[in-house]
């Protein structure tokens, strides 16, 4: 290498002046968070999003039709519980968190977020706070329209504990899904179904110790334990759930999704994406 | 301020930079290449997206990858458009300036006071898709100053802007380079001596020279290049070429072309030029040496290699 002596010399200016407060992390988190909501206000979001409200109270009013009766409390609660903790939640945390690494790279935004302090991780938080907002919403609306179409007699005692299972469900499986958003940004979508088909519906429902590490396990037990269901559960079923107290199904769906996401914010913060992956 | 030290950087069997060792201080440069020498894997690696696969990069005395502090110090603006359309330049700016862990309201002043600064303070409210791309890349450089660093890299900043953006936005930059450090990725050598910063010349993923423009330009004009005549009386304008000082190599292509190197192409275009005149020589074709940005990126390679003298 040719090297000729250099150049201009200014003197190195000092940490530029902080307006940042202790938690700092935290203001990067919430502008992400911020930022992801207002890209799903668009139109076709929105659209979709009103899908998923109207969706389990179309199959209610479908199974009333079916029955020619009001529904039971337990059957509302079943079909309600696969519709919407279940089915909208999913749906909606596979469009939301799945893509929070790849629509970085197709808008050529990654380089701009990987270039500051915190900003690999802010993104990833961000984005999670933002899905699983996002998620509740749409799940708690359709959940709204669902009880308010009263075709499940004493549906309103069923609000909170369908609530209770959405924040869980959004919770758990926002941070499943960030796995494969990291792991294999561009095939994400399709990853994380295939994610939500083994971990949550197959080894979910093995009855041994891999179970206990599936949302969808705390999720059943919670469903049982808080629709007093237990001893009305056969014998052969209860093998499909957890006897443990409620607080230990919550903190250990909160335990999961802590330690999925750190693991998903080491893997970002170690990634690197050639300039010929970005858009 | 930047240390590279025997830095590769390898995507697979795929090589971004090839063994670089550069160092340097506080000013402004500009990395100067072709398209697909490896700039952006360089910014790369000094912005910490990257990662070396050999060698140090060090960026205020520290390694920038995973690096908050040194990212902090870093403002960065990169080659590609801004596709985020619906959003405003404030909110885009405002979100950035948060990215660097501001307070919403300190980023809001941040944001608004970088817009003013490139000068899209009346357009900041309107949709970045609804702005023309000299604007957006306003923007973009809004973006990467708003949070103060002390070092600003800029991507390839001028590309697909019309002369007037062009002039505005090196305006802009010189300011800046005025009290800040500057690194200015281009594969065009007039919009770096624009900006009056240092050179480091980058082909094919290696090094090939730094220093200041001037000095460079000095390099170039010593290296040996070559002047292609095509006449009726060949013979005789290679007599002449060869009385030239400086001639270093003459070779004959057919009867009626020859290729004279020399390190004073004009000169000596000029003379085989007026002898021609004077003698009434037709000359067909009389092209001096190849002074194209390629052509002195491949003269620097060849010394960079030893192999011009």
């Amino acid at each position: 290498m040719t090297t000729i002596n250099t150049v201009n010399t200014i003197p190195p200016d000092a940490m530029p002046a902080a307006d940042r407060g202790g938690l700092w992390p935290l203001w990067s988190v919430l502008a992400v968070a911020r930022f992801q909501i207002g890209r799903l206000l668009t139109p076709p979001r929105l659209a979709l999003a009103a899908l998923g409200v109207v969706f389990p109270a179309a199959v209610l009013w479908a199974a009333e039709s079916i029955s020619e009766d009001r529904l039971s409390r337990e059957a509302g609660a079943m079909i309600l519980y696969a519709l919407i903790p279940e089915a909208v939640c999913m749906l909606g945390l596979l469009m939301t968190m799945c893509p929070a690494v790849a629509d970085e790279l197709e808008r050529g935004t990654w380089v701009h977020v990987a270039v500051r302090p915190g900003g690999r991780r802010s993104l990833l938080l961000g984005t999670y706070l933002a899905a699983i907002g996002w998620t509740a919403a749409v799940a708690m609306s359709a959940l709204i329209v669902a009880l308010l179409l009263g075709v499940i007699r004493d549906g309103t005692s069923l609000a909170p504990v369908l609530i209770g299972l959405i924040l869980l469900s959004c919770i758990g499986r926002g941070a499943l899904f960030a796995l494969p958003a990291v792991i294999v940004p561009k095939r994400a979508l399709v990853a994380s179904v295939g994610v939500a088909l083994v971990v949550e519906y197959l080894a979910g429902f093995i009855p041994a110790v891999i179970n206990q590490l599936t949302v969808s396990l705390r999720l059943r037990s919670l469903l049982v334990k808080w629709m007093g269901w237990r001893r009305e559960v056969p014998i052969q079923m209860q093998l499909l759930i957890d006897t443990n107290p409620p607080w230990i199904q919550v903190t250990a769906v909160f335990i999961l999704a802590a330690v999925l996401l750190l693991v998903a914010v080491l893997i970002l913060e170690w990634r690197q994406f050639p300039p010929s992956e970005e858009s | 301020m930047i240390a590279l030290t025997h830095v590769t950087k390898l995507y697979g069997s795929v090589i971004g930079v090839n063994d670089v060792t550069v160092e340097l201080g506080t000013g402004a440069y500009g990395l100067l290449g072709p398209n697909g020498a490896g700039k952006t894997t360089f910014l790369g690696l000094v912005t910490g997206q990257l990662r070396p696969s050999m060698g140090t990069v060090l960026v205020f005395g520290e390694r920038p990858f995973f690096n908050a502090r040194v990212l902090r110090r870093i403002g960065f603006c990169p080659a590609s458009d801004l596709t985020e359309r619906n959003a405003t330049p404030q909110e885009w700016v405002r979100y950035l300036v948060q990215l660097s862990g501001f307070t919403p309201a300190a980023a809001a002043i941040r944001a608004r006071r970088a817009l003013e600064q490139v000068g899209l303070d009346e357009a900041s409210r309107r949709p970045l898709g609804t702005l023309s791309k000299g604007m957006r890349q306003r923007a973009k450089l809004a973006g990467a100053i708003a949070h103060d660093p002390d070092l600003l890299v800029l991507d390839e900043p001028f590309d697909g802007l019309d002369p007037v953006a062009r002039y505005e936005l090196v305006e802009l930059v010189r300011a800046w380079s005025q009290t800040r450090s500057l690194l200015v990725a281009s594969h065009l050598l007039h919009e770096v001596e624009a900006l009056h910063a240092g050179l480091a010349v980058i082909l094919g993923g290696r090094l090939v020279a730094s220093g200041p423009v001037e000095e460079l330009r000095r390099l170039i004009d010593t290296l040996p290049s070559e002047v292609r005549v095509v006449s009726t009386n060949a013979r005789r304008l290679a007599e002449v070429a060869c009385r030239n000082p400086g001639v270093d190599t003459l070779r004959f292509i057919g009867d009626d072309t020859f290729v004279v190197g020399t390190r004073h192409p004009q000169q000596m275009a000029e003379r085989i030029g007026i002898t021609a005149r004077e003698e009434g020589i037709l000359v067909r074709e009389l092209i001096p040496g190849d002074r194209s940005l390629e052509g002195i990126f491949g003269r620097l390679v060849q010394l960079h290699r030893g192999v011009a003298p």
